[in-house]
């Protein structure tokens, strides 16, 4: 014992470890039982209104918080898959509240949870219905013709279809983020949607909407241990506020992954992944051809390094592919989530697409 | 804070959590490529679906007869008071929640001098509700 005192007077860290260790199991303990009976957190608190709902799609206007905006209004396209209040999680960190402070109008297409009516929407149905009505509201709402679209990941997709089908519209600049384009690179969801593993379209004729738990686990399934590991890294952080506090939210997130449309999730299925239709050049929508040659506005692309689910080189083509003279391609790190919300995103990509927007939103 | 004698067991144990799941994703990566695995997987999560899908008709055919709503229709009539709802915000008065609207004649912050000092073009006029469908490109611009 004597000796052990002798040590720890000798390792002053030893000493500050350990009382910082008994602190924090304290601390876990009392936060545990808080955790437990604790409301979901709020998330998605910036003041919007509600221009338009229809179905699935839900148009917002954030209210504006600077003196003075940009001429040109932004309008973000958020993925069918997963709810837009990922990029408004909270105060502090929010992309959304970064825009509004740094002077963009900035209006977003939000989706819910398909109804039983809607379960044969495609995505012909989002970009050349659901997309170009929207733009048309936020010229209403905003007074101006011109608009800048901003897409994350499948919203990305379907902004570049869009944009594609209607070169000579309205939109001035598209930013997206993690877009896929070559989806043969998406070695894991080929392979689980592969046509001896999976038959689409009896899954599809049996399901109608896809359920959000099917949806789920196919992004779980590209990570399967990370579910429970983030369990322990919780437990571990128990005594953080601010870890539990971020945590909650992406945890409410990914928990609310929408169910989605069979019709989207078929064409998906059959002649993006298995297809990889758009990136060759064979994607039809309407009965037009979808060339990404025909983008020539401006493009920024922000891949992330490390994303598990849109690889670098799956999204890579975008930038090869446009028409665009003025085109930028930025790899940053982080994961597919990590590079829009977190501190790596309020560091480096917010950052950058302010850099990047508002000389092109006069 | 000074550097320690001993090793630290819990930062040792984090950074085998955190190796652990690295290995077990690479590993789970590795063999979804197989079909075979792919195939499984497939036939497992339909097999669970369907298994589901029985589970929660029983459970309906069962809430039907004690004549007790389920969730899913509680969750309908809640989307649906939601849509009246947000009907109802629609009709009130513009006046009820002020929207602002601020003038759209902000400039870059690193603009150039001539261009800061450049008459700021007028603030757009709001748009009748009867606004044209115009897309036109606007003059000059590439």
């Amino acid at each position: 014992m004597a000796t052990n005192v002798k040590e720890r007077d000798a390792d002053p860290a030893l000493a500050e470890r350990l009382r910082l260790e008994v602190e924090r199991a304290f601390q876990r303990s009392l936060k545990g039982f808080e955790l437990l009976g604790a409301p979901p957190p709020t998330v998605g608190r910036t003041p919007k209104t509600v221009l338009h709902r229809r179905g699935t799609l839900e148009l917002v206007h954030y209210h504006a918080v600077a003196d003075e905006v940009y001429r040109i209004p932004l309008l973000i396209v958020m993925a069918p898959t997963n709810k837009g209040y990922i990029l408004d999680l909270a105060p502090g960190q929010s992309l959304i509240e970064f825009l509004l402070q740094r002077g963009y109008d900035v209006y977003m297409i939000d989706w819910h949870a398909p109804a039983p009516h809607e379960r044969d929407l495609k995505i012909d149905n989002y970009v050349l219905d659901f997309i170009p009505d929207c733009i048309r509201r936020v010229q209403q709402d905003s007074g101006e013709e011109d608009i800048n679209l901003i897409g994350y990941c499948a919203g990305g997709m379907l902004s570049v279809i869009y944009q594609s089908l209607h070169a000579d519209g309205p939109v001035r600049n598209l930013a997206c983020f993690t877009t896929p384009i070559d989806f043969s690179k998406m070695e894991l969801f080929r392979s689980m949607a592969g046509e001896k593993a999976f038959d689409v379209d009896a899954f599809v004729e049996k399901n109608g909407i896809v359920p959000a738990d099917v949806v789920a686990s196919g992004f779980e399934a590209l990570r399967p241990a990370s579910r429970i590991a983030s369990q322990i890294k919780l437990w571990d952080n128990l005594w953080n506020d601010q870890f539990v506090k971020g945590f909650r939210m992406m945890e409410r997130w990914g928990n609310e992954t929408l169910p989605l449309p069979g019709g989207y999730f078929r064409q998906t299925t059959r002649e993006l992944l298995r297809g990889n239709a758009l990136y060759e050049g064979t994607l039809r929508i309407g009965g037009r051809p979808v060339d990404l040659g025909n983008i020539t506005v401006p493009l920024l692309h922000v891949v992330a390094q490390y994303d598990h689910i849109v690889p670098p080189a799956c999204a890579a083509p975008l930038v090869q592919r446009v028409g665009s003279a003025d085109k930028e391609e930025v790899v940053l790190p982080g994961g597919h989530v990590s590079i829009a919300a977190g501190p790596n995103a309020v560091k480096r990509m917010w950052p950058k697409l302010d850099a990047w927007l508002e000389e092109r939103s006069v | 804070m000074a550097s320690s004698l001993f090793l630290d067991p819990l930062q040792l144990w984090r950074e085998a959590v955190n190796k652990l799941e690295n290995d077990v994703n690479a590993l789970a990566t590795g063999s979804m490529k197989s079909q075979e695995v792919a195939r499984s997987l497939q036939q497992f999560s339909t097999v669970s679906l369907g298994m589901q899908q029985v589970l929660e008709k029983a459970i309906e055919a069962y809430l039907r007869r004690a004549n007790l709503p389920s969730r899913k229709e509680l969750e309908a009539v809640a989307e649906t008071l939601q849509r009246i709802e947000h009907k109802i915000d629609q009709l009130l008065p513009a006046e009820a929640v002020p929207v602002p609207r601020p003038a759209r004649t902000r400039r870059p912050q690193g603009a150039a001098p001539a261009a800061a000092a450049a008459p700021a073009p007028a603030p757009a006029p709001r748009p009748a509700r009867t606004r044209g469908r115009s897309t036109t490109r606007r003059a000059g611009k590439p």
